[in-house]
């Protein structure tokens, strides 16, 4: 049967026809490619290199960034992409999350010419896969204390460390790292094959498992001066990737949410019990409904911070309140409608279960939910409560 | 020299049809989509002009929501798209004499379209207009390439697969192809935001508002299936065996 998007306050009609026809496409994509085969990805435990080829030849990858071959788009049109690729899986977003805002960002915004030239064209055609070293085993939501640091050596820098919990690590041709030289957090681009450099695969996780989590490990890392990037110092510089990021999440979490209800609505109609569709029961209206609600008042925070992302006029702590309240209405609604599934809910038959286990590493990577609250809670009162320095 | 692609905008196969007061309700129909055989032919041209054969021009004919799938065609290649606009619903040969006016204006010799239409299933637009146009048919083909002036076609005949060779002017209507469709792109999906579509009135066609001397009278749904029947246990073979007998007629 056709997938009909719920759009209760027919957003549809504010996008531009490229926008429609750019989501359209992501859509039928995963609806041809994604749906048919995630359930077997997951138990794989593997993200399908074919996937990665698809995504890059639509030209969706690093949307709203100019030139250097790079697609151009609008930030809702970025959006609408996160949130088509999430309704298939987020570990599918995650990969167009890290190569788009995380790792081709960086270089767009803060690389040197050459390495706009050098990098740009084959990662927008998905030919280069980047990732984004933040975390740390000990440095999570404070990564403003991480221990990699990098040396100046003269004629190259030395780098030395470890980072963790890094989508795409093992799969990736290179790496945006943040380190520490000389005390100050500063972007380097270390590559696959660089002497003293490995991208360990994780295993065992229960949740993104079509999604690649690496560690990056320095020991004596040797890369040429030129891999700085020049023009950011100090943590604006992966602050501002996070953004994007967290931009793109919201609208993401609205795919995987819509994913949810759709499931939870068909489900409802169909599964007859005491001689009625269950849907007709007050207690699966009342779910439903809810979820319809939550769902819409995200579409309208995506949206509206979308429109404030292509103006200019966007703060971050608006990035964070719709990350943290769509990913957490997201996860709600997977919750919700496993339960309007009955039992059936576990089943990879449906996609509700896997969406509920992926939402719980969506809720807490870039920016947990409760860093979010901080964030906001510093916006409203003008106090940090981050660290308990002064 | 060129091919002009005939396109049908048509609900998607797995869209739910409702019909209501005997006309299938519009509104309802979650998603339009490019007619599938249609879409065929349109691969098909492209890879003619991507093999160096002239332009393709894509043509549709219906209201102002199937503009719609020239932007989709153009999305993937198609370079100059001619929309006849009709608001009222039309019979075969109105919509073949459309059709064959807009092509003759294009002055294009290779005519390509679905071997039917998903909604109607008629079949009958091919054949129609190769015989309006003066063209050779050659129907259900598979694949067209071309060689110098000669036109030659893979089809599945009743004796296998046929190589066919067409000398002059031809319509080809297409069956489901071995050529996987290829997908649109963002910088198509920009590129045919750009081109214009040329809307033509059937009165800038020459051809005359003339009513539908076909019209559907009524529409129903098909009967739903009677509900299985189901019998557990050797107690219940008497019974199984009885309706067989009396009920189905098949013993």
């Amino acid at each position: 049967m056709v997938y009909e998007a719920l759009d209760f306050y027919d957003i549809d009609s504010l996008l531009t026809e490229e926008e429609r026809m750019v989501r359209d496409m992501v859509r039928d994509w995963v609806e041809d490619r994604v749906l048919p085969n995630i359930e077997d990805a997951c138990r794989d435990g593997v993200f399908p290199d074919e996937w990665r080829a698809e995504i890059g030849e639509m030209g969706i990858l690093g949307a709203p960034l100019k030139g250097y071959g790079c697609p151009g788009l609008s930030y809702i049109a970025y959006g609408l992409i996160c949130q088509e690729l999430e309704r298939g899986d987020s570990g599918v977003r995650s990969f167009a999350s890290v190569q788009g805002s995380l790792a081709m960002y960086p270089i767009w915004d803060f690389g040197s010419e050459e390495q706009k030239e050098k990098y740009l064209p084959g990662m927008a055609k998905g030919d280069l896969v980047g990732c984004f070293g933040l975390t740390e085993p000990d440095y999570g939501s404070n990564p403003g204390d991480m221990i990699t640091r990098a040396e100046d050596k003269g004629d190259h820098f030395l780098l030395n460390g470890a980072k963790m919990w890094i989508t795409n690590g093992t799969i990736a041709d290179l790496a945006i790292v943040w380190a520490k030289l000389e005390g100050d957090i500063r972007g380097f681009i270390v590559e696959k094959g660089d002497e003293g450099f490995s991208a360990p695969e994780m295993k065992g996780k229960h949740s993104l498992k079509a999604s690649v989590t690496s560690e990056l490990v320095f020991q004596d890392c040797k890369i040429p001066k030129d891999r700085m990037l020049p023009s950011v110092k100090g943590l604006r510089g992966p602050f501002s990737c996070l953004n994007n990021a967290r931009f793109g999440i919201s609208w993401g979490a609205v795919g995987a949410a819509q994913s949810c209800f759709n499931s939870a609505r068909e489900y409802a109609l169909s599964r007859i019990q005491f001689g009625h569709p269950i849907a007709s029961f007050q207690l699966v209206q009342n779910k439903l409904s809810w979820m319809l609600r939550e769902i819409t008042k995200g579409q309208l925070l995506a949206y509206h911070i979308g429109k404030k992302k292509d103006d200019g006029s966007w703060i971050p702590e608006q990035i964070s309140l719709a990350k943290m309240n769509n990913v957490d209405m997201a996860l709600e609604i997977a919750r919700m409608s496993r339960d309007i599934h009955g039992a059936n809910g576990i089943l990879d038959e449906y996609p509700v279960m896997r969406h509920m286990a992926n939402l719980e590493s969506v809720k807490t990577y870039e920016g947990t939910h409760d860093i979010h609250n901080l964030i906001l809670g510093r916006h409203i009162t003008g106090i940090q409560s981050f660290t308990r320095e002064p | 020299m060129g091919v002009a692609v005939l396109l049908k905008q048509v609900p998607d196969t797995t869209a739910k049809i409702s019909i209501s007061g005997g006309k299938v309700d519009e509104s309802s129909i979650a998603k339009w989509a490019i007619s599938p055989y249609d879409e065929y032919a349109l691969e098909s041209a492209i890879q003619l002009k991507e093999s160096g054969f002239g332009d393709v021009v894509a043509i549709t004919c219906g209201p102002s929501r199937a503009a719609k799938c020239l932007t989709e065609a153009a999305a993937v290649g198609a370079d100059r798209l001619i929309h006849i606009l009709t608001e009222s619903t039309l019979d075969s040969i109105q919509v073949q004499s459309l059709l064959s006016a807009s092509v003759k204006e294009t002055g294009c010799d290779l005519v390509m379209c679905g071997k039917q239409a998903a909604d109607t299933n008629s079949g009958s637009t091919g054949p129609g207009l190769a015989s309006t146009l003066g063209f050779s048919f050659v129907g259900g083909v598979t694949r067209v390439s071309v060689n110098g002036g000669l036109a030659s076609a893979t089809r599945l005949g009743p004796s296998g697969l046929e190589e066919v060779e067409v000398g002059g002017p031809c319509v080809f209507t297409f069956d489901k192809g071995e050529s996987e469709l290829r997908r649109p792109n963002v910088r198509g999906i920009m590129m045919a935001k750009k081109k214009p579509i040329d809307s033509l009135s059937p009165e800038d066609l020459g051809v005359n508002g003339t009513n539908s001397l076909v019209i559907i009278k009524d529409h129903s749904s098909p009967p739903e299936k009677q509900p299985g029947q189901k019998f557990i246990g050797s107690e219940s073979i008497p019974e199984v065996v009885e309706k067989l007998r009396e009920e189905a007629n098949v013993i």
